[in-house]
């Protein structure tokens, strides 16, 4: 069956069209421990089915070292958003409820090119940045706050070559969660020092930027 | 398991400014009901939230006694609904932008400023700023929030498989959000103040009788105990002051809501316990400042009430506003 309804197809394909730049979800699944990686394939083959603009590409993460590299993969299962360069945006788990508006508004991100949202402080912040920045935000489906956190850290990742957004699915990777003792989300790690729990807005991100580097 | 729906874009334009006939101040069931009715009206409606959308209603995983929901309906997705009801009538929505001081300046203008320096006015306001959770004040309490304390269940509980939690009071929020606990913990373990569970009896008896529950009445959490996080729950028996310690991975914390009127305590007038008193139409002592929802005082904490008392202020609006034009 599939998991997106006609009305969500209709509403995920009008989101979608138009988008100026193509869009690749590259997806790296693994053959052990990864209960939901046929789900995340079928999801991202479903949305990449909505607009001729959007395209699905899957490989193995313990086979396909190149690709791992490029996209520079450290755990599986994950999906990097590339637009017409890479601009840094992971998804790392499965992108459903509430973080399946996270993904979309990467692709959307990804296929224009630029930040959609950024107020203009944030963006010049971010295009003064000298050195590579860090983002892991950790979310759970049934968070309603996530997303904002989540889409910001993409929205900062587009806006800058240096910033590098990781969402990642806190049920999904126990070890890490508990490794940065994850006991709430959302979550931001930034350069894995600097933590602000909660969904904050950009201006609170971007101090805690500062003080990481 | 799963389910993948698509939420409206946030809305990022700037608001329209100008004079708003009406700015509601929170942006949970009680303030977009009462934009529902009037952007409906035809006013010019500006909502004002801290947050995001959906107040307190949102954190709730089921809401189960909405009328027109035979099935449940997840609280946040209820929420969702009446934002779009609300913008589709023209309501204008700001979020993350907290309220910090209301001004009434004379007959028919009120200004409203923002922790992000912004002054809107407006002809008529109504607070509709909800409760925030109680925090119990205790040890470790502060100290370990997000790392293992917590006062949302739908948010955080995912984060809990297999782990032993505390669920600390067992009221109807305390037993709805520890239900939705025991789908994920290997157990869960209610403490309670009182000697019995002021909850709905439908809550208890799904709750209290779950192999993975148990509960502990007429007791007093005095610490919550880690190192790098969460490690153990401290209370008191109440009856024979002994002393006991469970260890636990989580602590939710449902005892009761404060309502959030700091800063108007100095406009409008409050009980003893901090909610606005008004009269029946939902006018506060200061005219043209109105109050709705859980914020009120005397009132019940329930999604209904909050809806019906943003309608009942939509009205007393948009009479208010009939007066002022026929005085001008
Ligand atoms: C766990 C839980 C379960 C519940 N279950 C149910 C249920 O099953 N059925 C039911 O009917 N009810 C339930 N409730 C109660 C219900 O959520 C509330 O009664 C309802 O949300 C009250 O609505 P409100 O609009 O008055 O306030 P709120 O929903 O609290 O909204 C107030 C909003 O105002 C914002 N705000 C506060 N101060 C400011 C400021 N200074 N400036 C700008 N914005 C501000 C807040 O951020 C918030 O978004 C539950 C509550 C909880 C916590």
């Amino acid at each position: 069956m599939a998991l997106l309804n006609d009305e969500i197809r209709g509403q995920v394909a009008e989101m979608l069209a138009g988008l100026p730049n193509k869009v690749k979800l590259v997806t790296f699944t693994q053959p052990e421990n990864c209960p939901y990686c046929d789900l995340i394939v079928e999801l991202m083959q479903e949305v990449a089915g909505t607009s001729p603009q959007v395209t699905s590409e899957v490989y193995d993460f313990t086979v396909h070292k190149d690709k791992v590299a490029e996209y520079k993969i450290d755990k599986a299962p994950a999906t990097a958003i590339v637009g017409a360069k890479d601009y840094g945006m992971r998804f790392f788990g499965i992108p459903a409820n509430y973080e399946f508006g996270t993904l979309l508004h990467g692709i959307q991100l990804a296929g224009h090119g630029h930040a959609l949202e950024l107020d203009e402080a944030t963006k010049g912040f971010l295009a003064s940045l000298e050195k590579p920045v860090h983002i892991q935000v950790f979310v759970t489906p049934t968070c309603p706050y996530c997303p904002r956190a989540a889409t910001l850290a993409f929205e900062m990742a587009t806006a800058s070559d240096l910033v590098r957004a990781d969402v990642i699915e806190a049920q999904e990777f126990m070890e890490l969660s508990n490794a940065y003792n994850v006991m709430g989300v959302p979550l931001n790690v930034i350069n894995d020092k600097e933590r602000v729990e909660g969904a904050a807005p950009a201006y609170m991100i971007v101090e805690a930027i500062k003080k990481s580097i | 398991m799963f389910d993948f729906k698509v939420a409206e874009e946030p809305r990022k334009e700037a608001p329209s400014g100008g004079l708003y006939d009406y700015i509601i101040i929170g942006a949970g069931p009680a303030g977009l009901s009462s934009a529902i009715y009037a952007a409906r009206d035809g006013m010019k409606v500006l909502v004002l939230e801290k947050e995001v959308v959906g107040g307190l209603a949102a954190t709730t995983e089921l809401i189960e006694n909405y009328p027109g929901f035979p099935e449940g309906i997840a609280g946040e997705e209820l929420m969702e609904r009446m934002r779009k009801q609300a913008e589709r009538f023209g309501t204008e929505i700001v979020e993350f932008d907290e309220v910090t001081k209301v001004e009434p300046v004379k007959k028919g203008l009120i200004r409203v400023h923002t922790a992000e320096g912004e002054t809107y006015e407006g002809k008529v306001v109504l607070l509709a700023t909800g409760s925030q959770p109680k925090h119990l004040g205790i040890p470790g309490e502060e100290e370990f929030y997000g790392r293992g304390v917590s006062y949302c269940a739908t948010c955080d509980g995912p984060l809990y498989k297999g782990k032993r939690v505390v669920v600390i009071g067992c009221g109807n929020s305390g037993l709805q959000e520890g239900q939705n606990l025991l789908n994920y913990a290997s157990e869960v373990t209610f403490i309670e103040f009182l000697d019995h569970s002021p909850a709905e009896k439908i809550l208890q008896e799904r709750v209290m009788n779950h192999p993975k529950a148990t509960c502990y009445f007429n007791s007093q959490v005095v610490e919550i105990k880690g190192d790098e996080k969460v490690t153990a729950v401290v209370f008191k028996d109440r009856a024979t002051g002994e002393l006991k310690e469970i260890p636990a991975d989580g602590v939710f914390i449902y005892v009761g809501y404060k309502p959030d009127t700091e800063f108007v305590k100095d406009l409008v007038e409050l009980n003893r316990w901090g909610y606005i008193k008004t009269d029946e139409k939902m006018r506060t002592k200061v005219e043209g400042v109105l109050a709705a929802g859980d914020v009120r005082a005397d009132n019940l904490a329930q999604v209904t009430v909050a809806v019906s008392d943003g309608c009942k202020a939509a009205m007393t609006t948009r009479e208010y506003l009939a007066e002022l034009k026929s005085e001008a």
